[in-house]
């Protein structure tokens, strides 16, 4: 049997160690109970909640949802009971669980993502944190945090500074240069970091001569994305060396290979989730089978085979030149 | 703010006497066309559900062979009857988008990858005796089947329908018996001529419980039609709601309806919502 387990905070002494490489993303999963009826949740690698703000927040008017090819657009906005409704209900249920949760905050000032991050450092039942940095900061006029290596340093500071969780950080694929902001997070203190998050986009209901979603725009997810992803990841893996968590349009063995191959150590399947619940499950058994056909005994022996700058070479000038130019 | 409400009711859901949610590999094994270019799909489930599936829930379906990837999502159909002798499920399908267009074109013998049973049901009071049911359309298929368990416990039940055409209506013989079928159309073309909305204020008096199904204009006018109608919010209405949805499971919320109860989802905490505590 191969090992499929993975520490994604090797440099935290609280650890991050999970059973398998396979999470359920923030916000395609709720809180874990609206699939354990319909799939055995203990059995997967970790999961990441639905986005949590300081206080509750309704979301956006509907429609919040429109398909798109390959993929699907949302603009759910962050409906959630807000930290303190959270804490009261969720972390007392996981403590029971055995499949480590991870809870995805999101804030507008980096104080208030500090304040999180304390309330939830000694909750129970909480494995991690994943800091959501693709939302608007509001000292900087409502420039994405997640844009910035500056910025995204900032909340990666507060947050690490009022917890000793493990931290996951999630870029926004947004940013200018992502490798950037990825080498600010995790000299910040970062454990991991996580990417993508959605893309921006819109659709438009050309019967209706009006954007599909009553916001406007929303985040592009699915397997249309899949390849800015991987992209993506192998940018940020030539560039740091803490524990990357790939997502972006995963749904077969193939497209995590992909994830794996260019440098993470773990991946996140999401919108795959909403059309099979099983996604997940599949996937931990496919890849079992397929390290055991290929002779691989251990994850990391495959993760970054893809990439000029293997693991333990990776070095910044040995980012891609054909990805500069197309950007 | 709107006052939250984010209860789950996982616990609830699971304890109730109703069909578990599974994926399963269905097979269809008849399909008939009804209602001008609709079609009735008899599906296989799996052992026990026809029994325990409820009027109102639904099932998500997978339109799409399995090497594509495109519509990516599923869609919700409700129930329209359930055969317990057989074990079958039955859907009504319009073809409206690429994902229905796709569902009808399927023959017996082919195979549907479906999520369900999905959502929560109408709900009959235990002293309701006479139903009134309103469709609109495609809106006709769950009250199908809340028509058969009405009937089956005895029951009064009128069923009204509308369409725009008398190409479009439910032919008579897909209702139980017992059941008083009156129609209406937007050309003329058969029973009253006009909205299905304006039968309802003859049936207000004697109905017990209104249920409703159809398109959103028809809730709207069914509001209207019953304004000053009803006396302390009595009969209640229950209205079976359509939403894009994402999961079918109540975690991406994105199928939600404003309720003075707060954002509900409809995959979930409905489709089926207390047409009074909607917020329009």
């Amino acid at each position: 049997m191969p090992d499929l387990s993975v520490d994604l905070a090797p440099n935290n002494p609280r650890e991050l160690r999970l059973a398998n490489p396979v999470i359920a993303a923030s916000g395609c999963f709720g809180y874990g109970l609206e699939y354990s009826n319909v799939i055995d949740v203990q059995r997967l690698g970790a999961f990441v909640s639905k986005g949590i703000t300081p206080k509750p927040r309704a979301g956006n008017p509907m429609p919040r949802i429109a398909e798109t090819p390959a993929g699907m657009l949302n603009a759910i906005g962050l409906q959630n009971p807000g930290i303190r409704g959270f804490i009261k209900k969720y972390p007392p249920i996981w403590a029971g669980w055995r499949v480590p949760a991870l809870v995805n905050i999101s804030a507008e000032t980096v104080e208030d993502f500090a304040t999180m991050a304390a309330l939830l450092d000694e909750q129970p039942g909480i494995a991690g944190i994943e800091v959501n940095i693709s939302c608007p900061n509001i000292a900087a006029g409502g420039y994405c945090f997640g844009w910035d290596p500056d910025m995204s340093a900032e909340v990666t500071r507060a947050v690490r500074a009022a917890t000793t969780l493990p931290l996951v950080v999630k870029l926004s694929p947004g940013a200018i240069d992502i490798a950037s902001v990825a080498v600010a997070v995790e000299e910040a203190g970062a454990d991991a970091i996580s990417l993508i998050n959605t893309l921006v986009g819109m659709a438009i209901d050309v019967k209706a001569r009006r954007p599909t979603l009553a916001n406007l725009t929303g985040g592009l997810s699915g397997p249309a994305i899949k390849p800015i992803a991987v992209r993506m990841v192998y940018q940020v893996a030539a560039a740091v060396t803490i524990p990357i968590v790939g997502m972006g349009g995963i749904t077969t063995l193939d497209d995590a290979l992909e994830f794996f191959m260019v440098g993470a150590s773990a991946i996140q399947m999401g919108t795959a989730i909403f059309v099979t619940p099983s996604a997940p499950l599949a996937l931990i058994d496919d890849l079992a089978a397929w390290m055991e056909r290929e002779g691989v005994s251990r994850l990391d022996e495959i993760v970054g085979v893809a990439h000029p700058a293997r693991p333990g070479q990776r070095r910044r000038d040995l980012e891609p030149e054909t990805a500069i130019a197309a950007g | 703010m709107v006052e939250l409400d984010l209860d789950l009711d996982v616990s609830a859901e699971a304890t109730a006497n109703v069909a578990r949610a599974r994926e399963f590999a269905s097979e269809i094994v008849a399909v008939e066309p009804v209602m001008g270019d609709s079609v009735l799909l008899t599906l296989t489930a799996p052992e026990g559900m026809a029994a325990q599936v409820r009027a109102g829930q639904f099932l998500d379906i997978l339109c799409r062979g399995e090497t594509s990837l495109d519509p990516l999502i599923r869609r919700p159909y409700s129930i329209y009857r359930a055969n317990a002798r057989d074990g079958t499920l039955v859907l009504l399908v319009r073809p409206y988008g690429r994902a229905s267009h796709w569902l009808v074109a399927r023959q017996p013998g082919d195979a549907l990858d479906v999520l369900g049973p999905l959502g929560n049901q109408f709900t009959v009071a235990p002293r309701s005796r006479n139903l009134l049911l309103v469709a609109g359309g495609v809106g006709a298929a769950p009250l199908v089947m809340l028509a058969d368990e009405a009937v089956a416990r005895g029951l009064s039940v009128t069923y009204l329908m509308g369409a725009a055409g008398a190409a479009g209506l439910l032919p008579p013989g897909q209702l139980p018996s017992a059941v008083e079928y009156v129609v209406a159309t937007d050309d003329g073309s058969q029973g009253h001529h006009g909205f299905v909305t304006d039968l309802v204020p003859g049936y207000v008096r004697w109905a017990d419980q209104i249920f409703a199904c159809g398109p959103e204009p028809m809730f709207r006018s069914l509001r209207q039609v019953l304004l000053g109608q009803r006396i302390g919010g009595k009969p209640a209405v229950q209205i079976s709601v359509e939403r894009t949805m994402a999961c079918g499971l109540g975690a991406c919320l994105g199928c939600v309806v404003e309720t003075r109860r707060g954002m509900q989802t409809s995959c979930v905490q409905g489709p089926v919502f207390d047409m009074d505590e909607v917020i329009w």
